[in-house]
């Protein structure tokens, strides 16, 4: 356990002596701020019809995409950073598991992906001041957000532990998520009913929708929680294979 | 102590290390000796637990690496080849997550944090980023981790190397100073350092043990067959040859000089080779500069052990006797943290 809580600090602070965070910082809060501001115009547009302004969003696909991007860029360094240098022998030397490793690194780099939300908490509350405000879709929506950026750090965990380079691990990583996505969203495409309904179960942009609308369904929870188990599970493998290559 | 049984790993098919067993009781340094690509590397990162082995068996301290690796793993401290450190953190907190990460409390950890930068005589750059460290410095801290949660055994592969000559004395101070609380696997291939500070010598090659013992047994073995060495006007390729074919001589081999021909003979008794050498030479009308009886050196061990019937003895041994010569020599100056 102490173990564990060093490689999650270690790994979160590291985030914060690269430019890397600072930049993927700025971006994130300019588009988010931009997505932001144009929700609100949009909506105070007499011809739109009223809804939550929170629930949009969080539910966009534009915002979506960016943090798809972004989730590969937190991900990418995670382990193929350590194999790389060759640090990775002196951790795996230290008197923890690969498993250890892998879900603390994970952890540290969701950390960061939550960090980066810390500010927009702002909006909600600019809100609060100007209009009715219901807190409830709002701390679920903010729950959704954290529920998929697990779902697509995992991910991103596992990409890292395929190779030693950064770029080609934010690729996978990126190329991962994307493709579960895109296939919740063409599923409409597909001949077969049960394979519909299957994937849309994997339709990431359904769960949102239920969380920005203050559903919390524990078959959202579920699926969230098994898939972030069984990519760390494979990144865990991987690690194991590949450390001393 | 360590103990390993039968260790063996395939890559491939191929055995990079085969069937390797040695034992280092507690308070003793073993030195691990071997060319490049020998598989020591290979074998520690084994002991460590980094590698799983194809066969074999390791304990640390008594408890099974492959079995219990957590509970092992307590017991180790390991200074890797490649020595890779986080460049961003500064040294305390380096120590201090390395204490952590082995399950050091934090009541502990200030303690032995301290202990391990004053033995490491690293206190001075405690508080510097890593990044900023000069190689020496960086070795300490290396050291320094692996220290920090008082392990039983210590692994340190070429701990001395990229060391200046100052900073090379101090580590192998500290490394004699350790030997007292630890049991020691040290890999090097320096050999002054083996014969310095280890109390025991195994020499490994392709994979397998070739030799083992004592410093002092290994000469001995080694005064069996004393050595000359002849140093000829002019350079004359066949020399070698041409003196290898004296009765008497087990081996002969050049040892590089330019401008003049070096050979190093090895008889096959004890027999004294200097007459019959010097008739040879006579006969063959070569100029005769110079005819040294040699002290068997651990380098002839080693030569003789590990690079007998490879195409390059002469590199072998001219890398050596120049590599004995850079030792030899230390000159005084200091490094200071940058």
């Amino acid at each position: 356990m102490r173990a564990l809580v060093a490689i999650v600090k270690r790994e979160f602070l590291s985030y914060f002596v690269s430019p890397l965070a600072y930049v993927i910082l700025t971006a994130f809060l300019l588009v988010s701020g931009s997505v932001f501001v144009l929700l609100v115009n949009a909506l105070n547009a007499p011809e739109t019809p009223s809804t939550a302004m929170m629930s949009l969003y969080f539910t966009n696909v534009f915002q979506w995409i960016f943090l798809m991007i972004v989730s590969s860029v937190i991900s990418m360094r995670l382990l193929s950073e350590e194999r790389k240098t060759g640090s990775i022998e002196s951790l795996l030397t230290a008197p923890v598991s690969e498993a250890t490793v892998v879900v603390g690194k994970f952890i540290g780099g969701w950390c960061f992906f939550l960090f980066l939300f810390l500010p927009t908490l702002v909006y909600p509350l600019l809100l609060s001041r100007y209009g009715r405000f219901d807190i409830g879709p709002v701390a679920a929506g903010y729950l959704g957000i954290a529920l998929v950026g697990a779902l697509f750090l995992a991910a991103g965990t596992f990409a890292s532990a395929l190779t030693k380079n950064q770029i080609v691990a934010a690729i996978v990583a990126f190329a991962i998520i994307l493709g579960s996505f895109l296939v919740g969203i063409f599923r409409d495409l597909l001949p077969s009913a049960n394979l519909r309904d299957a994937l849309s179960y994997l339709n990431i942009l359904d769960h949102m929708d239920d969380f920005s609308r203050g559903i919390v369904d524990t078959r959202r929870l579920v699926y969230v929680g098994s898939t972030v188990v069984f990519f760390l599970f494979l990144a865990t493998r991987a690690l194991e294979v590949n450390k001393g290559k | 102590m360590l103990e390993v049984q039968s260790l063996t790993k395939s890559f491939f098919g191929t055995a990079a290390v085969d069937d390797v067993s040695f034992r280092v009781e507690d308070g003793e340094i073993l030195g691990f000796l071997g060319p490049n690509g020998a598989g020591k590397t290979t074998t520690m990162r084994m002991i460590t637990g980094f590698l799983p082995p194809t066969a074999g068996r390791v304990s640390l301290a008594g408890v099974d690496v492959l079995a219990r690796p957590l509970e092992a793993k307590r017991h180790l401290g390991y200074l890797p080849e490649t020595l890779a450190l986080y460049p961003e953190m500064r040294v305390r907190e380096y120590l201090a997550y390395r204490a952590r990460l082995c399950g050091v409390s934090r009541r502990d950890a200030t303690a032995r944090l301290s202990e391990a930068l004053e033995k490491c005589f690293a206190t001075d750059v405690a508080d510097k980023p890593i990044g900023n460290l000069s190689k020496g410095y960086r070795q300490r801290v290396g050291l320094a981790a692996a220290l920090v949660h008082r392990p039983m055994v210590l692994v340190l592969d070429e701990p001395t190397v990229g060391l200046d000559p100052r900073q090379i004395m101090k580590v192998r101070e500290l490394i004699r100073d350790l030997k007292k609380d630890h049991t020691i696997l040290l890999s090097t291939h320096i050999l002054p350092e083996v014969e310095l500070l280890c109390d025991r010598i195994l020499i490994i090659d392709r994979g397998k043990i070739v030799a083992q013992g004592t410093p002092e047994t290994l000469r001995q073995e080694m005064a069996q067959h004393p050595g000359l060495v002849v140093v000829l006007k002019g350079e004359i390729p066949e020399a070698d040859v041409a003196l290898k074919q004296i009765p008497g001589v087990a081996h002969a081999s050049r040892i590089g000089a330019a401008g003049e021909t070096r050979v190093l003979l090895e008889s096959a008794e004890r027999a004294d080779l200097r007459e019959a050498v010097f008739r040879e030479v006579l006969a063959r009308s070569w100029t005769l500069l110079e005819m040294t009886p040699r002290q068997a050196s651990l380098e002839d061990v080693f030569v003789r052990l590990v690079a007998r019937e490879e195409p390059d003895v002469e590199d072998a041994a001219a890398i050596l006797a120049r590599e004995r010569a850079k030792t030899a020599e230390i000159p005084s100056f200091s490094e200071g943290p940058k």
